[in-house]
């Protein structure tokens, strides 16, 4: 994307098709966190809405780092950089916190 | 960029005119003898520092390990406290693995990486500085306890008014090299103060804030290495064609990157409830001291193959050059690393089975831990594979690298033995564990290290050494080392601790006691001859040819010692063991017309990573002091921090610089003027 | 000759075809989802373990959900998500040699970081004057140090954004190098955004969810 390269008139379409796809992403982000915001406090089971929060978390982050963060125009290998990090930093800690639980400690140091 | 700052190619860096950066200042290129070093940008220069630090650092934790031998040679032994014992031992396990090993490792990682793939130096050259002088500031962190441990046993320290308030006097870290939560940690209620009671000294927080500047400089290291393996590569130079050390560096680096995040944050915690008064692994308020365990060993696990891959790396390219034969099976060997690698980050609690896992993660992790002894055992096999029908020379590197595979091995089936829950349970933190991991690190990593010091010298300095002083070195230190931790199976499995200051008689344990504590000495006395040998070899020894060992791998195709700009033309690549294959095969190496009398471009020289990492040391002396209750130290800290954002600062303003540098027009340099007609194209 | 060999060097094809600064970047993002992944796991095994919330001055009872204040939070949330927005407008003005198109997006961004800060230090004292104090619990520990430590990275990009902000006008901020040190600096800035995506959901929303919170009952609060 040199000078020459950023007067090229395909450079600049493709420049412009993004700018709209963000100005998309943006109001779907504001709605899905408005829409996060609401469903804590309507009365349905937890694993209902456990199920829906994880899944917006999961929508929104992977919009932010495909569109925003250019991970769907550039080199798969970036893609696949991050989610090394990301599925090893999820399974350990996933692993660690169900290590951890309250009837295996014993509370007579501190209660 | 400014365009003045672009001269005319020269054929010597002294030759330049004066240059400004974009900051106005003078770019110290023009620059001979220690202010060349403090500001050198070239992996090769870098990578002798790394040798050089790590060798003095390896010898200091020598020195540390045979005080303990000393101690422990007889039964009701006082040479030296308990305190200074449990001192010892600490700094000599995290002198050896951050301050000795590590960096060995990383001087190989800055010599051979950009010579192993064809290019001219690595992609951020002045952030491989940083990495350097931020290692550095680490080193001089930890080991700075020892002068505050010093001075206040000479009573230096007594009038001081903040001397007399601590409760606690031990200034050298004691906790043994993890730290384990909570004696490292606090307990009880903080004080208006912010500060909770403690159960150790200031010595912990030199550890906590030491290790985290380590951290960092091994960090920053490693993005750049992945980044320059991955980037770099010379044309034809495809995934599958590199150096299998390439390759063992690539592996390493992503452990590091992946692992040392979750000690970051471990040590942050520690840090807070040490200064602060938070209570992460404040028993008295609910906090988790197990957690520490947890953190540490995610990062722990993954950092013992941080520390063998290397070793691996190094006899997976002498075993090949030795044998005249390629390596069996490369792209196991490769597959197999990658695996040990991935696997490291699965089995991290099987340091803490006796801590209560609970049966289903205890299983889990003690099969996932047998499962990593499959790859482990590919790589032997293909390492006798490729020794097997072999035409073998038993050149020292050739000797230490076998002694690596052997001594592996040992290490390696005890580590087996011990992935048995039930078995770990009697082992677990006795004199057995002590053989297992120093059968691993010293008997795997040392000699592979050694070897790899050996091998590559004569590239490095163009310099032979003495191959007699190197034989009776090689032999020492393996005869040493069997005789210091064979005996050690036998005193852990017969009951002895790890960590004890000393025993009484009628247990059994004084004869290998005093066997072990003998060959100490004469591995001790064994590594000292190797290094005075070597330290020698770079001053005064012989000189020797550019190829001295009929080296397969690029570097050898390359003058010794190796010009600055590596390669006077970029070479391009055919096949894996690409030289051997041009000296003996079809493929011949092929050069890009690049380089000659239109020059090659060369980073400029810079005074601002060094900058950045004397913030780093600042920061590291300033945390203990703001600890010890001295005056004023947090603005110590504050000043730290302002250092080394000031470094950083100037460095993205003073812009990237360079010159352009003539090379000869023949590609192999001088060396090898006869290949050079084969070659060009 | 000498400056178009120079520019040939910063332009020189790497062998994957991704710029180094862009690779370097990503490998860090990957390193720092560790971080972030041992910095949340701690805050959330810490309320699996003490779902209670904690004890203040008085020594009564606090529950987390009346402690947080699910408008300020939200509204933070927003700001950051717009932030992100606008940074990647910035990015894209850059690439399109727009420099004054760019200062307008990124002084946005810079404004709204601040805002994003300035909730954060409101919702610090506020949660300091309910009694929630980083000595007083495991609670007040885990939760200070995650979020701080968040701040502090908005910080550091603020910081950043601001340098480069001064920067354009100097008019070295031009071309492919221009365009690249942009987008590396709105790659930390959209990480920082995605890490407070699984703070807003992981730290904040569950703890509304059910009476007794979502934790069930755990282990009583020390003293």
């Amino acid at each position: 994307m040199s000078d020459a390269v950023a007067h090229d008139p395909d450079f600049l379409a493709e420049e412009v098709r993004r700018y709209h796809h963000f100005i998309t992403l943006a109001l779907w982000l504001a709605a899905i966190t408005g829409a996060e915001i609401v469903l804590i406090f309507v009365p349905v089971p937890m694993p209902i809405i456990l199920t829906l929060l994880s899944l917006m978390s999961a929508v929104k982050f992977f919009a932010v780092i495909l569109w925003f963060m250019h991970l769907i125009y550039d080199h798969k290998l970036l893609f696949w950089i991050f989610m090394c990090g990301m599925v090893l930093a999820f399974a350990t800690f996933a692993a660690v916190l169900n290590l951890f639980s309250a009837d295996r400690i014993d509370t007579k140091w501190f209660s | 960029m400014s365009h003045d700052s672009h001269h005319a190619p020269v054929a010597d860096k002294m030759e330049l005119a004066p240059e400004r950066s974009d900051l106005g200042l003078f770019r110290p290129d023009r620059t001979r003898g220690l202010f060349d070093w403090l500001t050198t940008v070239d992996h090769k220069k870098l990578g002798i520092m790394y040798g050089a630090f790590a060798m003095f650092f390896f010898l200091v934790g020598g020195v540390e390990a045979l005080a303990i031998r000393t101690q422990l040679a007889r039964p009701d032994n006082d040479f030296i406290t308990a305190r200074m014992y449990n001192q010892l031992f600490t700094m000599h396990g995290t002198t050896m693995i951050f301050l000795g090993v590590m960096p060995l490792s990383a001087a190989f990682f800055n010599f051979l990486v950009p010579l192993q793939i064809g290019a001219r130096d690595v992609a951020f050259p002045r952030l491989n500085a940083f990495s350097l002088w931020t290692f550095v500031a680490g080193a001089l962190v930890l080991n700075g306890s020892w002068l505050f441990e010093f001075a206040h046993l000479a009573g230096w320290l007594d009038g001081f008014a903040w001397h007399q308030a601590l409760t606690y006097t031990d200034f050298a870290p004691a906790n043994g090299w993890f730290s384990y939560a909570p004696l490292s940690g606090t307990f009880g209620q903080a004080n208006a103060a912010l500060q909770a009671p403690r159960f150790t000294g200031v010595g912990t927080d030199f550890w906590i804030i030491g290790i985290q500047v380590l951290g960092v400089a091994s960090l920053a290291a490693s993005f750049n290495f992945i980044c320059t393996i991955v980037n770099m590569r010379a044309k034809g130079m495809t995934m599958m064609r590199l150096p299998v050390f390439t390759w063992m560096t690539l592996v390493t680096s992503i452990l590091i990157i992946l692992a040392f995040p979750a000690i970051t944050v471990a040590l942050i915690e520690l840090m807070f409830d040490r200064q602060f008064g938070a209570n992460f692994f404040n028993p008295s308020a609910g906090g988790q001291p197990v957690l520490w365990q947890h953190l540490f060993w995610i990062f722990g696990h993954p950092e013992v193959y941080i520390l063998v891959l290397p070793a691996m790396g190094i006899v997976s390219e002498i075993l090949p050059t030795f044998t005249g034969k390629s390596l069996f099976g490369y792209p196991i060997i490769v597959f197999s690393g990658a695996v040990i690698g991935f696997l490291g980050f699965a089995v991290w609690s099987h340091h803490m089975f006796t801590t209560g896992l609970g049966p289903v993660p205890t299983a889990a992790f003690s099969l996932l831990t047998m499962a990593i002894a499959v790859p482990t055992g590919v790589k032997i096999f293909n390492w006798l594979g490729t020794i097997w029908g072999g035409r073998i020379r038993f050149t020292p590197p050739m000797v230490l690298a076998l002694g690596f595979i052997w001594m592996f091995m040992c290490g390696g089936f005890s580590g087996v033995m011990h992935s048995s829950a039930p078995a770990d349970a009697q082992q677990q933190d006795t004199y057995f564990i002590v053989a297992h991991f120093h059968y691993v690190l010293l008997g795997g990593v040392l000699l592979g290290l050694m070897a790899g010091l050996y091998f590559w010298f004569p590239k490095i300095f163009g310099r032979m050494p003495n191959a007699g002083v190197a034989y009776l070195a090689s032999g020492m230190v393996i005869l040493g080392f069997n005789l210091a931790f064979g005996p050690m199976h036998y005193l852990g499995l017969s009951g002895m601790a790890r960590r004890t200051h000393t025993y009484h008689a009628g247990n059994g344990w004084e004869t290998w006691n005093l066997v072990s504590t003998i060959g100490a000495f004469i591995l001790g006395i064994g590594v000292f001859i190797a290094f005075v040998n070597l330290v020698y070899t770079a001053a005064k020894g012989q000189k020797c040819a550019s190829d001295p060992w009929d080296g397969r791998t690029l570097e050898w195709s390359l003058p010794s010692p190796v010009p600055e700009y590596n390669f006077a033309r970029s070479p391009v690549i055919a096949a894996r063991d690409v030289y051997f294959e041009h000296k003996h095969g079809v493929h011949k190496l092929a050069y890009e017309n690049d380089g000659g009398e239109a020059g090659v471009h060369m980073p400029s020289q810079s005074w601002f990573p060094l900058l950045a990492g004397f913030g780093f040391l600042i920061i590291g002396f300033g945390m203990p002091l703001m600890s010890m209750g001295v005056p004023h130290a947090g603005w110590v800290v504050i000043a730290g921090v302002g250092v080394m954002f000031l470094g950083i600062w100037l460095w993205a303003l003073e812009g990237p610089g360079g010159y352009m540098l003539k090379t000869p027009a023949n590609p192999l340099g001088t060396t090898a003027a006869a290949d050079a007609a084969t070659s060009a194209h | 000759m000498s400056h178009a060999a120079d520019a040939s060097h910063a332009h020189a094809p790497t062998s994957t075809g991704i710029d180094h600064k862009k690779l370097i970047m990503w490998l860090f993002l990957a390193s720092d989802c560790m971080f972030f992944g041992t910095l949340i796991s701690t805050h959330l095994l810490y309320r699996k373990l003490y779902p209670t919330g904690f004890t203040d001055a008085e020594g009564h009872q606090r529950f987390v959900q009346n402690l947080f204040n699910i408008e300020l939070t939200s509204f933070s949330t927003f700001i950051l998500l717009m932030s992100s927005f606008l940074m990647a407008l910035a990015v894209s003005a850059m690439h399109k040699g727009q420099v004054k198109s760019f200062r307008r997006n990124v002084l946005g961004v810079i404004f709204f970081g601040l805002i994003f800060l300035g909730c954060q230090v409101f919702e610090f004292t506020h949660f300091y004057h309910q009694g929630l104090t980083i000595q007083n619990s495991v609670l007040g520990s885990t939760f200070y140090v995650l979020t701080g430590t968040h701040g502090t990275h908005v910080a550091i990009g603020v910081l950043w954004l601001i340098l480069l902000y001064f920067y354009s006008f100097t008019g070295k901020l031009t071309g492919h190098m221009a365009g690249l040190d942009v987008e590396i600096a709105g790659l930390y800035w959209h990480f920082v955004d995605i890490v407070w995506i699984v703070i807003f959901t992981a730290v904040y929303l569950v703890e509304y969810l059910g009476p007794s919170g979502f934790w069930g009952n755990g282990l009583p609060l020390a003293k």
